[in-house]
């Protein structure tokens, strides 16, 4: 018993021991940085530590920064990320608006335009853009985040139309006309296929009616799809053809006028003929429930027969790509076209915030500056130069990305290599510095040709708006709300069992009421004084 | 050992010659003074104090986790965000601004009214559907069926939310099972729907969670049942009760004080159904009547930041909570005699 007692009690011992070292060894972990920076990546990306950009930069700047990471769901868990001991700075933070200002007026976060003598880069952005700078200012007139800036001219248009040309041509070989009398010939399925709206729907009805494709089991092809309310590939374009600039927030500027497109007659028309398409199975219900991942995944198969998303080769398999062609937007019965602008972004605040616990705010600053340089800019967003994401020799003295991966795809390569955040590329950069990748330049081909040249007129997406603590808290509560009741208005009337009445949706006005003329004064008031700072300077 | 138990019965001798001593004591005229209720708790903690050991983990965890984070609740009346003291010199106080945030969204009345009535269709539907089941399994004759029943019954409450969730789509969601069946019966070409209707999300939600409890839920009232003495049953079936009217007259007198007492406990927690559920069957169909006051809570104060106005919510929910509850206790203090305190 005795031998028992004292073998438990050594085992204990002996593990309490192992336990203290490890817990010391893991405090004392490493050689003491200069800097401590928290990034937030997956753990598919690679340790910043290894990047040689950030080798490079901290050869070049003298200053030596350790990255430590969470995972998005980590970070998304721990409800006061600043409170974390032992950091610098927070990479990729993500705050909102609110939550920059809320930290920022705790002084928990520096603000950063206290620093600009140290940071001649941000300084020299943000007198030469006014709408950055703008953009970047918290209701005090502070600026608490290092921002995002990659002006490609791609977000504003988050939507393009695909159609299976295989199936229109079966159509097509089968003798089927389109109703309106178009003699659609072979040779006019190429990107720019010119439809009506009414057209298009017909399209859709044979891709129910028929069965378009024989491998694929009973009635599973898809007529149309796309992910109703996501950010890209959704039904927006759809509703505009109807003549509102319609986005996924229902709220753009036309000619300086912040306008919701609710309230538009022309709206509701589109609701109305878009339950018919639900109901006649044009539109599955589907394409309001899935996400985005569901999408890509039902797509890989080759059932859709046309679908909206920002491009096509993500949607589909390889060997399906050159079956679908770009649709331009679809014709009312006018003649006309029209395509509405997204609020997405091309400046991002919050991609950097520093701490009010790191010591040499300017030595962290000044070393945070270097990423605005076109050259740090494209490595942060694209891969490093050594890690092969550009080509060594430049072209003009501009770098030149490498499409060539090997086994991997450009995407995978990216996702790995590169850190993203903080970076400044714009259109400058673009034409004097960095070669735009082959498939972001094609898909700006794209839109150039195909979509942008029929936005609605005067439509312009709502900029980054600098609001009052008030207005913040005020749009907070309504917006949240009102996005609600327009979300569940909207799927209800398109998926639900009866018509959508012009009562309701008058009602869905007359309820809403408030919040709508809340959430436009709020928004017409900030964009007014947006122009009058940014033209004033 | 002889010497030992002689030793015990000698310690119980002169406890009870004390007791003795004391009751004997008691009312006498010629006694001393007699204890006031303080001295006699007093002399009753000596000796048997030592029991109190036993409740002494159940206080420690009821302290900590439930009486200890209480203090949370200020943040309702403040500015707050985590990192801020909660009584601190730097504390913002905000007075009653977080509820008139809340009370000022313009559907907080929706929500409210989604809340309760999810909340009393599911208590409606769930409280007396474990009892019936238990009734009934205690009155089968195989002890095997009854078993094998039981845990056919239990198993569902192990399966995690989000698998049932999951397991849900795959049945009533677009393109699921029972979509697939009404298309090839020639029904509406997306099938049913039930995911976006906002008509279909309580009895889904509410079905679907009572499928998963009741069984587990039913356990507390076997247990219940299994006490009944059977010299009751013998009486009833010597006096010629049927099986169905036994239940009546001697399993459900007998089990009724546990079903008043969890009624009580059930009517305390009516409007808090949980958000995990709900977030995850939410679709923008069904938003007309999945969203309630918790999920609001989460998407308003834990993912928008607005710490105060989601804890002022909660708080909100809380008091109502408590309402029901006194109310539920004080009804069943008078019509049932029965009550929790």
């Amino acid at each position: 018993m005795k031998k028992v007692i004292i073998g438990i009690s050594a085992a204990v011992i002996w593990l309490v021991c192992v336990i203290a070292f490890a817990v010391a060894a893991g405090k004392s972990g490493g050689a003491q940085h200069q800097f401590t920076v928290l990034t937030v990546k997956e753990d598919a990306v690679k340790d910043y530590n290894t990047m040689p950009v950030f080798k490079q930069l901290a050869e070049e700047t003298g200053i030596e920064v350790y990255w430590t990471y969470n995972t998005s769901t980590q970070y998304g868990n721990n409800t006061d990320p600043v409170g974390i001991k032992g950091i610098d700075a927070i990479y990729h933070s993500g705050f909102s608006n609110l939550k920059l200002y809320d930290y920022g007026r705790r002084g928990r976060i520096v603000a950063i335009d206290n620093y600009l003598s140290v940071m001649p880069n941000f300084k020299k952005i943000l007198n030469e853009r006014p709408d950055i700078k703008e953009a970047l200012k918290s209701p005090d007139g502070h600026i608490y985040s290092l921002p995002r800036v990659e002006e490609m001219g791609l977000k504003t248009y988050p939507n393009m139309l695909y159609i299976n040309k295989k199936w229109v041509k079966k159509l097509l070989d089968s003798g089927w006309k389109l109703p309106s009398g178009v003699n659609l010939t072979e040779a006019d399925l190429v990107d720019g296929l010119d439809l009506y709206r009414s057209d298009f729907k017909a399209i859709l009805q044979e891709f129910y009616d028929r069965d378009m494709d024989e491998t694929i089991p009973d009635k599973n092809e898809i007529p149309l799809t796309f992910v109703s309310g996501n950010w890209q590939g959704n039904e927006s374009d759809l509703i505009a053809s109807f003549g509102v600039p319609e986005n996924r927030e229902h709220k753009t500027i036309v000619n300086g006028e912040i306008t919701f497109t609710v309230e538009d007659e022309k709206w509701f028309k589109a609701v109305e003929e878009l339950y018919d398409w639900n109901q006649k199975g044009l539109i599955r219900s589907t394409s309001f429930a899935q996400t985005d991942s569901e999408f890509l995944a039902r797509g890989q198969d080759g059932r859709y027969g046309a679908f909206y998303w920002w491009e096509k080769d993500t949607v589909l398999a390889k060997e399906n790509r050159d079956d679908y062609i770009i649709v331009l937007p679809l014709k009312d019965e006018d003649g006309n076209r029209f395509v509405g602008v997204s609020n997405e972004l091309e400046v991002e605040k919050g991609a950097c915030v520093i701490l009010e616990a790191c010591e040499d705010k300017e030595g962290l600053l000044s070393y945070f500056d270097k990423f605005f340089e076109p050259e740090y800019s494209a490595q942060l967003n694209y891969g490093s130069i050594k890690s092969g994401a550009f080509l060594s020799e430049k072209v003009d003295g501009k770098l030149i990305p490498n499409d060539d991966h090997g086994i991997q795809s450009a995407d995978d390569f990216r996702m790995k290599n590169a850190p993203y955040g903080v970076v400044y590329l714009t259109k400058e950069v673009w034409e004097n510095n960095v070669q735009m990748e082959s498939r972001a330049n094609l898909r700006l081909e794209n839109l150039e040709k195909y979509v942008k040249p029929y936005t609605f007129e005067g439509a312009t997406p709502i900029p980054n708006l600098n609001y009052t603590q008030d207005e913040l808290i005020t749009l907070n509560t309504y917006e949240s709300s009102l996005s609600n009741n327009i979300a569940s208005w909207f799927t209800g009337s398109i998926t639900g069992k009866t018509p959508p009445s012009r009562d309701s949706w008058l009602n869905l006005l007359s309820t809403n009421r408030n919040s709508i003329d809340t959430v436009k004064k709020i928004n017409q008031e900030a964009y007014d004084r947006y122009i009058a700072a940014t033209q004033g300077n | 050992m002889k010497e030992m138990t002689a030793e015990l019965e000698a310690g119980e001798v002169e406890e009870d010659l004390v007791e003795q001593a004391y009751e004997a004591l008691d009312g006498k005229p010629n006694a001393p003074k007699p204890q006031t209720k303080w001295e006699k708790w007093k002399e009753n903690f000596k000796r048997k104090g030592w029991i109190l050991v036993f409740i002494l983990p159940a206080l420690i965890y009821v302290i900590i986790f439930c009486y200890a984070p209480m203090y949370g609740i200020l943040v309702a009346f403040q500015d707050y965000m985590p990192g801020d003291q909660v009584l601190g010199s730097n504390t913002v106080w905000v007075g009653w601004q977080n509820f008139k945030t809340f009370f000022s969204n313009p559907n907080f009345w929706d929500y409210f009214v989604n809340t309760f009535l999810l909340c009393i269709f599911g208590f409606i539907v769930g409280f007396p559907l474990p009892i019936i089941v238990a009734l009934l399994l205690n009155s089968l004759r195989s002890k095997k069926v009854k078993k094998g029943l039981q845990i056919l019954y239990y198993a569902p409450h192990f399966i995690s939310l989000v698998v049932l969730v999951g397991m849900l789509k795959l049945i009533f969601g677009s393109d699921g099972l029972l979509d697939q069946i009404s298309i090839k019966l020639g029904g509406d070409v997306n099938g049913l729907k039930l995911f976006l209707s906002p008509e279909a999300f309580r009895p889904l939600f509410i079905f679907s969670g009572n499928w998963q409890d009741f069984g587990w839920s039913a356990i507390i009232y076997l247990a219940a049942l299994s006490g009944v003495d059977p010299a009751l049953h013998e009486a009833a079936k010597v006096d010629g009760a049927s099986r169905f009217r036994r239940i009546f007259s001697v399993d459900l007198p007998a089990i009724l004080p546990t079903i008043v007492m969890l009624m009580i406990l059930s009517v305390g927690n009516l409007m808090s159904c949980g958000y995990e559920k709900v977030l995850l069957m939410q679709t923008s169909g069904n938003l007309e009547t999945s969203e309630i006051l918790s999920t609001y809570v989460y998407k308003f104060g834990l993912i928008g930041g607005q710490y105060g106005v989601g804890t002022a919510a909660g708080l909100f929910n809380s008091v109502i909570n408590v309402a029901l509850l006194v109310i539920a206790n004080f009804t069943s203090k008078k019509l049932a005699k029965q009550s929790m305190w």
